[in-house]
């Protein structure tokens, strides 16, 4: 049993520059998004940071993963699915003007609208929820049973009534909490949420309610991401027998979860200025998901260059005939791909060795598949399951990285690779097209440092690990172009810089909010777009 | 009593008149067994004596005795009989059957405690004209009453009603015989004959529950712990069996209506004979009540919650509420409909009947009224029923605690009202509960999914 953690409450008048909103990551969960949090709170240490953690239930989170740094003033929890925050039951009639006032509501959010008119909605439901749409209201009253079992007869297409009350209340229960904690936290200068979600609908109505700048900065597409949970999701359940299932049809409850979550993206994507994405992929897609798209724009991660500079000196002459895999072995990394891929490459170059770096304990059974598979095509001797390794020392040995990855975002190694000097292969997923080929004029212009290859394509793969690692010139101009790439547009210092942009800009919009001068529309996007300001115009309400 | 859903279903599915006539005489028997017993074995001890017992008025004393036993026991156990009966439910429920037996020791300890304390006041103050040997058996005989009814619960709550039934019947049987052996030694031979029979009925009734459960835990109180029992169901045990019975504390303690038998206890000739020959006319309708109750009834609230925790569509949800609803209805009008037949029946061959017997017919109407009370009381047994099934605790002490407080003052306004008149305070008392509870019943059914669904 782990006890609750312990929130951190700034004494009142502590001046709070920007508080995050994190859901389910920093600092109790190790991994990609944390460490970029960490990151950013230690690199902007005159800023005085309130992390609001966002999780499902208590038991879920054990002990921090990360010491804070001195400049985290505040720590609130929050748990999406605690008991403890639900209003005891009671038989309650309800108020049907209530009832009338949320039909209308939910036919507004069914229908296509445009950005004010969504921001006039949420002003307004929130208004209600601190009136008589209450929490009680929603899990108690006869109103909201009424008006739920008609839109059950009228909408939903799945028979289990049982699942579409259970659906329908856990999915708007954390709408009322959240609400309530917006109420509770201490007010910041600038709201910063690094997802859309339930973090981001917070960061819009917080960003509503005091009337100050919400930044997004997007890691992966938090609905996408949502939309591939729910499609494997095992806790929802179709309650078709197989047969009468189409291909492609979702399920009546998986709609609605991707429908509550693409809602909360649009508030938060409305209430956000700036929209950062951490690669133009990405961007594209949340311009299509319905941001701004004056809002938007890239901030790559970067990497602390130095140590694997310094590694860069420790190569030997000939590249080592070694392709290596950073990474878990899990299933999206596609373990299965890249050990084919060294079958194909190692025909090609007989000394040739596959190593995989990477822990194995995240799925046992996979791993275990992995290992068979090895041995069934023969490599027993080439390829080595090395675990945890530590990367300056791993980078001097091995030749190329190479990742068989079937969803990436903007994988670090790829850029720790290029700063000690190693080319890269991986599949075309996230990012990996810009950071092998580069992008724009004067990017690509610096050459191709790898190769990218298909999804799961094994056979092209294993070919392009082959062609770099036997043609001495190709690798040396791709080692070079990996280098200048990363120490150009990737590194730490130049993240540090665009951020310190937008916590100024933001900054800046705050206090000038507050003396009732408006925003203008993505003006810090558009400089980091490296684009002209947009010509002024007339805002459409 | 679920449980004996399976018995009767096997019996009805066999769609022959005969296999219905069947299912239904088993039903009845099952469910009124035990109390005609009772009331049969209390008639024949009083008839085997006349002519050996002097004077009469001592196999009155003894008749008055028992009835006040088996009322202050039912009484002063029925809170425990009910909440007890639903912490061995929740227990099984667990699959903690373990506990079970331990505990119904642990309740026999407290029962046979407290029930013996209070009987010992009550002998030492109020029957000081009494024999010794009267007023040991009285302590005896109260605090047996007392854990007869509570093993009765837990063999019925384990379903072995086949295994009540026989042993109410060898035990009565006992009871009338060594009643008989012993009436020479006058009111105190009878009761202890009868307390001899009663005694061996409740050695077997244990025996098969040690039998069932063989005990492998210690003796536990672990029931009488806080949140454990349902303070409203100990509330309406004790209110129920007080609500049927203080129309006969009422006429007992007034004057014009009563004389003095014992000790502290009267009895009204008027009132008390009617009564008891009134509840063997409910024996139709005990048996539809089973049936409809506790077979019918119980398959369509087994389908309700069923389809409501395995997702259903809201539509079959709404089904089998409406089909829950129906038996309710349709039950409630069988019952009404053979009590009908019934006493009309009784109406036509009673004054025969009577004058066979040797009875007055002057205690005809009042027989008839008490036989339209128990007919009402009936249904008010099943509609509770199904109040328990949907776990509305706090309906049940309202409606039991109305049927007392209608029951006492109807009883005493019948009373100032003259002669023709007794009865109708109890039958207008039921009348009044049964109402409230079809009102509340009716209240809980609109609202049924509602209350499933949303207080949670």
């Amino acid at each position: 049993m782990n006890t609750m953690p312990a929130d951190l409450v700034p004494p009142p008048g502590t001046r709070i520059d920007v508080m995050l909103l994190l859901e389910g990551t920093y600092p109790y969960v190790s991994g990609g998004v944390s460490s970029w949090v960490h990151q950013i709170v230690s690199g902007f240490a005159d800023l005085q940071f309130h992390i609001v953690f966002i999780g499902s239930r208590p038991e879920d989170y054990a002990q921090p993963r990360y010491q804070m740094p001195k400049n985290v003033v505040g720590l609130t929890h929050h748990y999406l699915f605690s008991e403890a925050v639900l209003p005891p039951p009671r038989e309650w009639r309800g108020d049907p003007r209530t009832a009338e006032v949320v039909e209308r509501l939910h036919d507004e959010l069914r229908r296509k609208q445009h950005a004010a008119a969504r921001a006039e909605l949420l002003a307004r439901s929130l208004k209600l929820m601190r009136e008589d749409m209450t929490l009680a209201y929603l899990l108690h009253s006869h109103e909201s049973w009424r008006y739920m079992t008609e839109q059950y007869q009228l909408r939903c297409t799945d028979p289990s009534f049982v699942d579409y009350f259970w659906t329908v209340r856990t999915m708007h229960t954390p709408l009322w909490t959240l609400a309530d904690l917006a109420e509770q936290l201490p007010p910041a200068r600038v709201y910063h949420t690094v997802s859309t979600g339930y973090a981001g609908y917070l960061g819009a109505v917080l960003s509503r309610r005091h009337h100050r700048p919400l930044v997004l900065s997007e890691h992966g597409i938090y609905t996408k991401e949502r939309r591939i949970d729910l499609f494997s999701a095992q806790w929802i359940s179709d309650n078709l027998p197989v047969l009468e299932r189409t291909a492609g049809e979702t399920g009546y409850f998986r709609e609605l979860w991707i429908r509550m979550f693409e809602s909360l993206g649009q508030m938060c994507y409305d209430a956000a200025d700036p929209v950062i994405a951490l690669y133009e992929t990405n961007r594209q897609r949340q311009i299509a998901d319905g941001a701004d798209a004056r809002t938007t724009c890239n901030i790559a991660n970067g990497i602390h260059v130095g140590p694997f500079a310094a590694t860069r000196t420790q190569r030997p002459e000939v590249p080592p005939p070694v392709m290596c895999l950073i990474g878990r072995v899990v299933p999206i990394k596609d373990v299965k791909t890249f050990i084919r891929a060294v079958r194909v490459a190692s025909n090609r170059i007989p000394e040739l060795e596959g190593w995989i770096a990477g822990p194995e304990d995240e799925n046992p059974e996979y791993a275990r598949e992995c290992r068979e598979l090895t041995r069934s095509l023969d490599l027993e001797h080439k390829v080595r399951f090395l675990g945890f390794q530590k990367l300056v020392e791993l980078m001097p040995k091995i030749g190329l990285v190479v990742l068989s990855s079937i969803s990436e975002a903007l994988p670090l190694v790829l850029l720790e690779g290029y700063a000690a000097g190693v080319p890269a292969v991986t599949t075309d997923v996230g990012s990996c097209k810009q950071l092998i080929y580069g992008l724009g004029p004067e990017d690509e212009a610096l050459g191709a440092s790898g190769e990218v290859v298909g999804i799961a394509d094994a056979q092209a793969l294993g070919q392009a690990c082959a062609r770099l690692l036997s043609d001495p010139d190709a690798y040396r101009r791709a080692q070079s172009a990996g280098i200048e790439r990363v120490e150009r547009y990737y590194t730490q210092p130049l993240m540090f810089e665009k951020y310190r942009l937008v916590y100024e800009d933001a900054l800046a919009r705050s206090e000038a909010r507050q003396r009732g001068v408006p925003d203008e529309v993505g003006r810090v996007a558009t400089i980091l777009r490296g684009e002209a300001p947009w010509p002024a115009r007339e805002e459409s309400a | 009593m679920a449980g004996i859903g399976f018995e009767l279903r096997k019996l009805l599915r066999t769609e022959s008149y005969l296999g219905l006539l069947r299912a239904y005489t088993y039903a009845s028997i099952i469910s009124s067994g035990p109390w005609v017993f009772s009331i049969v074995g209390l008639i024949a001890i009083g008839v085997l004596s006349i002519g050996t017992v002097y004077p009469d008025a001592l196999i009155v004393q003894f008749q008055v005795t028992v009835t006040y036993l088996i009322m202050s026991s039912l009484i002063v156990t029925g809170g425990l009989q009910l909440a007890f009966t639903r912490w061995v439910a929740d227990r099984l429920f667990e699959k903690r059957d373990r506990a079970v037996v331990p505990n119904f020791l642990g309740v026999t300890l407290v029962t046979t405690a407290a029930s013996g304390t209070l009987a010992w006041l009550f002998a030492w103050i109020g029957f000081r004209d009494a024999s010794n040997l009267y007023r040991v058996l009285l302590i005896a005989g109260f605090a047996l009453m007392s854990n007869i009814w509570v093993a009765t619960v837990l063999l019925s709550g384990l379903k072995q009603y086949r295994a009540i039934l026989l042993l109410y019947a060898g035990g009565y049987g006992l009871s009338v015989t060594l009643a008989w052996a012993l009436r020479p030694l006058g009111v105190e031979g009878l009761f202890a004959g009868f307390l001899g029979g009663q005694f061996a009925m409740w050695f077997g009734m244990v025996a098969l529950i040690l039998r069932n459960f063989p005990l492998r835990e210690p003796i536990s109180l672990e029931c009488f712990g806080r949140r454990q029992m349902y303070p409203e169901l100990l509330l309406a045990g004790f209110f129920y069996n007080l609500g049927v019975w203080i129309d006969k504390l009422v006429f007992w303690y007034s004057e014009q209506t009563s004389q003095h038998v014992i000790g502290w206890m009267r009895a009204s000739v008027i009132y008390d004979l009617p009564v008891f020959l009134a509840y063997l006319c409910v024996i139709p309708g005990m048996g539809i009540f089973l049936v409809k109750f506790e077979t019918d009834f119980v398959e369509w609230y087994d389908k309700f919650y069923d389809a409501v925790r395995e997702g259903g569509s809201l539509q079959d949800i709404a089904h089998y509420h409406d089909r829950m609803q129906e038996t309710v209805r349709e039950g409630l009008y069988q019952i009404m409909k053979v009590q009908t037949i019934t006493l009309l029946a009784v109406y036509t061959f009673v004054p025969s009947l009577f004058a066979w017997i040797g009875i007055s017919d002057l205690y005809i109407p009042l027989f008839l009224v008490h036989a339209a009370a128990a007919s009402f009381q009936v249904m008010l047994l099943a509609v509770l029923n199904v109040l328990y099934y949907l776990d509305r605790r706090r309906e049940v002490v309202a409606v039991t605690v109305t049927l007392t407080v209608l029951n006492v003052a109807l009883s005493l306004l019948s009373i100032t009202l003259g002669a023709e008149f007794f009865g109708y305070g109890l039958a207008l008392a039921l009348l009044g509960a049964l109402m409230l509870a079809l009102w509340l019943a009716q209240r809980l059914f609109r609202k049924l999914e509602y209350l499933t669904f949303m207080l949670q």
